[in-house]
């Protein structure tokens, strides 16, 4: 399957990524010149925390091999693709019980801030071409799509 | 839950401070600093470049350079000198005020109330009048002509106010400053798109930028208020939350520049005033002190004590004193204004009158200081301010927290009040430094921010630390409202003081860090620093002295650092000014100013850490001096 | 190989599924009491009229298609024959195994309160056709009485309170959800509830009813001898496991089906999962054993280890809870409070480790804290404020890109 790998050490918190995600996650059409960066609504899949030290932690969802959200919904709603390998999020199967959220045991993942109806979940960016936009916007190639065996 | 608006607010060093802005029911800049806390590291290093369209450009091991080809230095230093001009622009913008408030004044021939200040003046700038109308506006022009200079015109003053060899040195670096404007104006140009690449040549130029600010913005500024507003004297006064009293109508004042309310603070206890205070149901008028108008006015209060209630807090303490409810307006006229105070103002109903529109606030009325009408229009204010006590009070919550600072703060210190405190002569404090029960003195200056650590934090361990060295600290800008909320000005602070210095406060029942007032004063500090060298004819650089912006803020800070580095003293700051991507910008600043200044940058965002470099650099001072 | 699996629930369906990866050929069969695969989890969204039959299903579709499983369905197992491994249906059917799994779940449990077990309008709320008779019987009911306020008693009323019905629960303890909150905990929910119309009495039982002579409850009186009229009760008053196909067999059984740790009853070959196991009532565990006794069934054997139970998440009007643990503090512990207008938070941190944590509000990235609280890390020498935690703090990251915790 394809994953985001994550360098650490290279990611300088600029959060292109971040914006990158909301943009590519927006409901209306437009740039990332007109992304409203105050709409609740734009919420990004990743997110970097910056720890102690000084550096950068990228967290973003995995697609784990077993993953635990998917191990937690009574809906439905999260699968793992036998193809891709990708864990996808059905936003109309989803019951909003945030068992999910409990689950996963990296915090990726998040209810959205205006409903509290969805889960923000990466999905790779698959109706896009399946190249995740945020790993097109890292300027310091912190973040890149690799194959991993499974 | 409960009222809050968010339990997840930064620290303070002001403890119950902390607390309070916890308990708000509104957002304060404090809750703010969480969703901040992921900060870009282009930024934070100084590499991102927006100065074209090609841009924003950001250094990476993959692009070394932006696309016009700048480097990491380049585009370090443009940033640099783009900010050090801006903080410039910002003093100067600040005396220009001063010296024409002082012009106007002389000629209406109105109060003067610093003669001294005067005399000395005109003694500096070789003014030789008998009366002191003329005399008063032959120095304010004097100051403006330097400033409205040409950039290519030697400024004049610099050489009568600097202390010589100093001069010296700057000239041979060939650093000495034009017109004070017009520096600024060299400045913004030469770091626009594609004009400057020399990272040296900029830095370099930060220094001369330093100068003119020094000189105008920091020392004169304080004289030529002192003529219009009086003479700090050494009191004792509370400080903190408590100040507010609830039954006066409550102004709270931001900004840098007093002598916009040399006539206002008057009419405010005038008779006419208070029976209208009266009509409304308030005792009367008072005035709240914050930020550094505040700090100033606290240092003159000698001469206020009616009108002027104490100083509240610095700059992040402004939100908390709006949310106590009792303030009914507030009157800006310079930074630092937070944006962050409008929203709150407009639930509480406070009115905003901006007095000078580079700092006016989205929510403000704009009323532009205007001299000749500055009886009417105070008159205006009083009215407006009236209407908002009237439509405010009584449908406001209160929210009072009168156990907050200190009652007897030690304020009024400036480099005349503690030469007079000390007998007219710097010869005690001199003495005690050669002897080692003050090991050395301390600058810890400039603002408040809420990230070296949280609000203060940096700031109050430093000088913790430092007084634990038995080194002296002066301060001097929102470091020192900060400072006095947390207790170190009262005298009982000199038991957090080491042994020597201890015996030396508890002597004399000072506290063992002084209050210089505004980020403006860091000008007074270096007046005793000068005076201090030449009684013992040595250079700054020599001086068992150090400065720290531990928790500078903005761009005027900067400007204020450069000219300490042009003085060759050693500066400390909490966080880096976004100059760490550029290794040319790091290398001069922390080494090579060495040489060039006799100054130098340390950058160290850990108290004990902060202190142990300062105290090994007093103490290296004191061997040179074989002390 | 031939797999019978009983209970199409979170256990029996993963079950299936697990089975059907691990071994393609395997023969797998279902057979339920439902007619629909369903989650209990989501029945009051079908009383609320959001989601049919249909929607309710938490597996694809096609899945009996694409998985080849073989679904009786309609049709509950009356005994197992252990000795020829074979299950009897109610019809007489049937189905010999060479592995059986027992995902029969549970059942609303109706306490013997007046005529609560023979009157016609009082329902538990665990089945697709528990919320079927409901749903048909609170169209002519408007007042409707909920007995508990759990997260059964509390969904049941959300569903009616959209639907604009004058809805009373009744509570023995002094709170609301008193398992899964704290008083503080439950007063934001109980505020919202009663914003949209809900009353509750608190510290009260019902101990009588009264049947009218259409054999419905038109009243029930409480231990201080209040009445209340109802046309419709709801009884949230917990649940007993399902054993019923297990009477007279030599399964052993003790309240629950006694299993080891890979699922496996004391009789070889006969596997048990779920809420019938009585290990936990959350629906990832269930799935968790569901898996496990599928991956040893097809003898990839296989432990359930990750059996941490005391989780809850909630979102009632979009206010959404997570709490972890017990919730109660010790001599000697550490509890954290925080408040303010949007969140709620308290940590109860023992011996340097987490041991509870409840957060009302914000859960972003919540996640971390379960797997802090169940494999006990030591966060004494972590600096950082607990709520402000995250995986960030503990990040590792392996060649093939997957996260880990170092700790």
């Amino acid at each position: 399957m394809k994953r985001i790998m994550i360098d650490t050490a290279k990611c300088d918190g600029c959060k292109n990524c971040t914006v990158a995600c909301m943009q590519a996650h927006r409901e209306g059409p437009g740039t990332i010149y007109d992304l409203d960066l105050t709409d609740i609504r734009n919420e990004s899949r990743n997110h970097i925390e910056k720890v102690a030290d000084g550096t950068y932690r990228p967290v973003f969802c995995r697609h784990c091999d077993t993953p635990e959200c998917v191990m937690s919904c009574m809906s439905g709603a999260l699968t793992k693709d036998p193809e891709t390998g990708h864990v996808c999020y059905d936003e109309e199967k989803c019951g909003s019980c945030f068992m999910c959220v409990m689950n996963c045991p990296y915090g990726v993942l998040k209810a959205d801030t205006a409903t509290r109806t969805k889960v923000i979940k990466c999905d790779f960016c698959e109706n896009d071409g399946g190249e995740p936009n945020c790993v097109k916007s890292c300027p310091k190639k912190a973040i890149y799509v690799e194959e991993v065996n499974v | 839950m409960n009222q809050c608006y968010g339990c997840d607010t930064c620290k303070s060093a002001d403890k119950p401070l902390e607390g309070f802005i916890q308990s708000l029911p509104m957002e304060t800049s404090h809750h703010r600093v969480d969703g901040q806390s992921t900060k870009c590291a282009f930024g934070l290093q100084g590499v991102c470049c927006r100065l074209c369209s090609n841009g924003p450009c950001r250094i990476t091991p993959e692009a070394p350079r932006g696309i016009c080809g700048a480097n990491a230095d380049t585009i370090v230093t443009r940033n640099l000198l783009r900010a050090v001009a801006s903080g410039s622009g910002c003093y100067i913008h600040v005396v220009e005020n001063t010296a024409l408030n002082l012009k106007k004044t002389a000629q209406a021939r109105g109060e003067l109330k610093g003669m001294e200040s005067l005399a000395h003046l005109a003694e500096l700038f070789g003014i030789t009048e008998e009366d002191d109308y003329v005399k008063a506006e032959k120095v304010a022009d004097a100051v403006l002509d330097d400033l409205y200079r040409p950039e290519y015109v030697p400024a004049e003053l610099i050489e009568k106010v600097a202390y010589a060899p100093r001069v010296k040195r700057w000239k041979e670096l060939g650093i000495m400053p034009g017109g004070g404007k017009a520096e600024v104006f060299k400045g913004v140009v030469k770091c626009s798109t594609n004009l400057s690449s020399d990272p040296v040549d900029m830095l370099v130029n930060c220094l001369k930028l330093g100068i003119s600010t020094g000189v105008y913005g920091l020392t004169l500024t304080n004289l030529l208020n002192d003529v219009l507003l009086g003479q700090p004297k050494i009191r004792m006064a509370p400080v903190g939350l408590r100040v507010i009293d609830p039954d006066y109508i409550n102004i709270m004042i931001t900004g840098h520049q007093h002598t916009i309310f040399v006539d206002l603070q008057e009419r405010l206890i005038s008779e006419e005033a208070k029976k209208k205070a009266q009509a409304a149901g308030a005792k009367g008028f008072k005035l709240v002190g914050c930020t550094c108008v505040g700090q100033d006015l606290q240092l003159r209060g000698a001469h206020y004590t009616e009108v002027f209630d104490g100083h509240a807090g610095n700059n992040y303490t402004s939100e908390a004193i709006l949310a106590t409810g009792a303030i009914d307006a507030v009157l800006s006229e310079f930074n630092c204004t937070l944006p962050g105070i409008e929203p709150i103002c407009d639930e509480l109903k406070i009115k905003q009158i901006c007095l000078d529109d580079v700092a006016k606030k989205a929510n403000a009325e704009y009323i532009p200081f205007d001299f000749e009408n500055r009886e009417a229009q105070g008159e205006l204010i009083i009215d407006k301010i009236i209407e908002a006590y009237k439509e405010r009070r009584g449908s406001v919550e209160m929210r009072l927290f009168e156990d907050h600072g200190y009652e007897d703060t030690l304020t009024g210190v400036s480099e005349g009040s503690l030469k007079e405190f000390l007998g007219g002569s710097w010869k005690p404090l001199i003495d005690l430094i050669v002897s080692g029960d003050i090991k050395g003195i301390a600058g810890v200056v400039g603002c408040s921010n809420l990230t070296a650590g949280g609000h203060d934090v940096l700031t109050v361990d430093l000088t913790k630390e430092l007084i634990a060295r038995d080194i002296i600290v002066l301060t001097a800008g929102c470091s020192s409202g900060g400072i006095e909320n947390c207790g170190l000005m009262t005298p009982e602070a000199a038991k957090l003081a080491g042994p020597k210095l201890r015996a030396v406060c508890e002597k004399l029942n000072i506290p063992p860090v002084l209050n210089f007032g505004p980020c403006l004063a860091i000008g007074r500090l270096e007046i005793v620093a000068t005076e201090i060298a030449a009684e013992l004819g040595v250079d700054l650089p020599q001086l068992p002295l150090v400065l720290s912006a531990a928790q500078w803020l903005e761009e005027q800070a900067l400007a204020d650092g450069c000219f300490g580095l042009a003085l060759g003293l050693p500066l400390h700051l909490g966080q880096p000014p976004f100059v760490t991507g550029s290794p040319v910008a790091v290398k001069v600043l922390t080494e090579d100013m060495k040489s060039l200044t006799g100054g130098q940058v340390i950058i160290n965002d850990d108290a004990k850490a902060s202190a142990d470099i300062l105290e090994k650099i007093v103490l290296e001072k004191r061997q040179g001096l074989n002390i | 190989m031939i797999h019978v699996i009983i209970g199409a629930g979170a256990a029996g369906m993963t079950a299936a599924k697990t089975i059907r990866q691990a071994d393609p050929e395997a023969y797998i069969t279902i057979i339920s009491t439902d007619e629909h695969v369903h989650s209990r989890c989501m029945l009051h969204h079908y009383l609320s009229y959001e989601r049919d039959e249909k929607t309710l299903c938490f597996v694809d579709p096609e899945f009996f298609n694409s998985d080849k499983v073989n679904w009786v369905a309609g049709k509950t197992v009356k005994t197992i024959d252990t000795a020829d491994h074979m299950v009897v249906l109610d019809d007489d059917q049937k189905y010999s195994y060479d592995k059986l799994l027992i995902a029969t779940g549970a059942n609303s449990f109706i306490p013997p309160v007046g005529q609560f077990r023979e009157a016609s309008n009082v329902f538990g709320l665990r089945h697709l056709t528990d919320a079927q008779n409901i749903r048909k019987a609170a169209e002519k009911a408007s007042n409707i009485l909920i007995v508990g306020s759990g997260l059964v008693g509390l969904d049941a009323a959300y569903s009616f309170l959209e639907q604009g019905k004058h809805v009373t629960v009744v509570e023995m303890a002094d709170r609301i959800l008193p398992i899964q909150l704290n008083e503080k905990g439950g007063k934001a929910y109980k505020k919202l509830f009663e914003d949209h119309g809900c009353k509750f009495i608190l510290s009260r039982k019902a101990s009588d009813t009264h049947m009218n002579e259409n054999g419905e409850i038109d009243y029930v009186t409480l231990d201080d001898g209040t009445k209340i009229d109802c046309e419709l009760v709801i009884v949230a008053a917990g649940v007993r496991p399902a054993l019923e196909c297990i009477q007279g067999t030599n399964i052993e059984a003790d309240r629950f089906i006694t299993v080891s740790d890979s699922m496996q009853t004391n009789v070889p070959d006969i596997y048990a999962a779920g809420d019938v196991t009585g290990l936990s009532g959350i629906w990832p565990n269930a799935m968790k054993q569901g898996q496990t006794a599928g991956y040893n069934m097809c003898g990839i054997k296989t432990q359930y280890i990750d059996k941490y139970a005391m989780k809850n998440t909630m979102n009632f009007y979009g206010l959404t809870t997570l709490s972890l643990g017990r919730g109660v503090e010790e001599e000697g512990d550490v509890v954290i409070e925080r408040e303010d207008s949007h969140n709620y938070r308290r940590a109860i941190l023992r011996d340097g480790k987490l041991d509870s944590i409840l957060l009302q509000g914000k859960i972003d990235y919540s996640g971390i804290y379960q797997y802090l609280i169940k494999n006990e890390i030591d966060l004494s020498g972590i600096k950082k404020d607990i709520f402000h935690l995250s995986f960030a703090d503990f990040y590792s990251i392996d060649e093939r890109g997957a996260y880990s915790y170092n700790v």
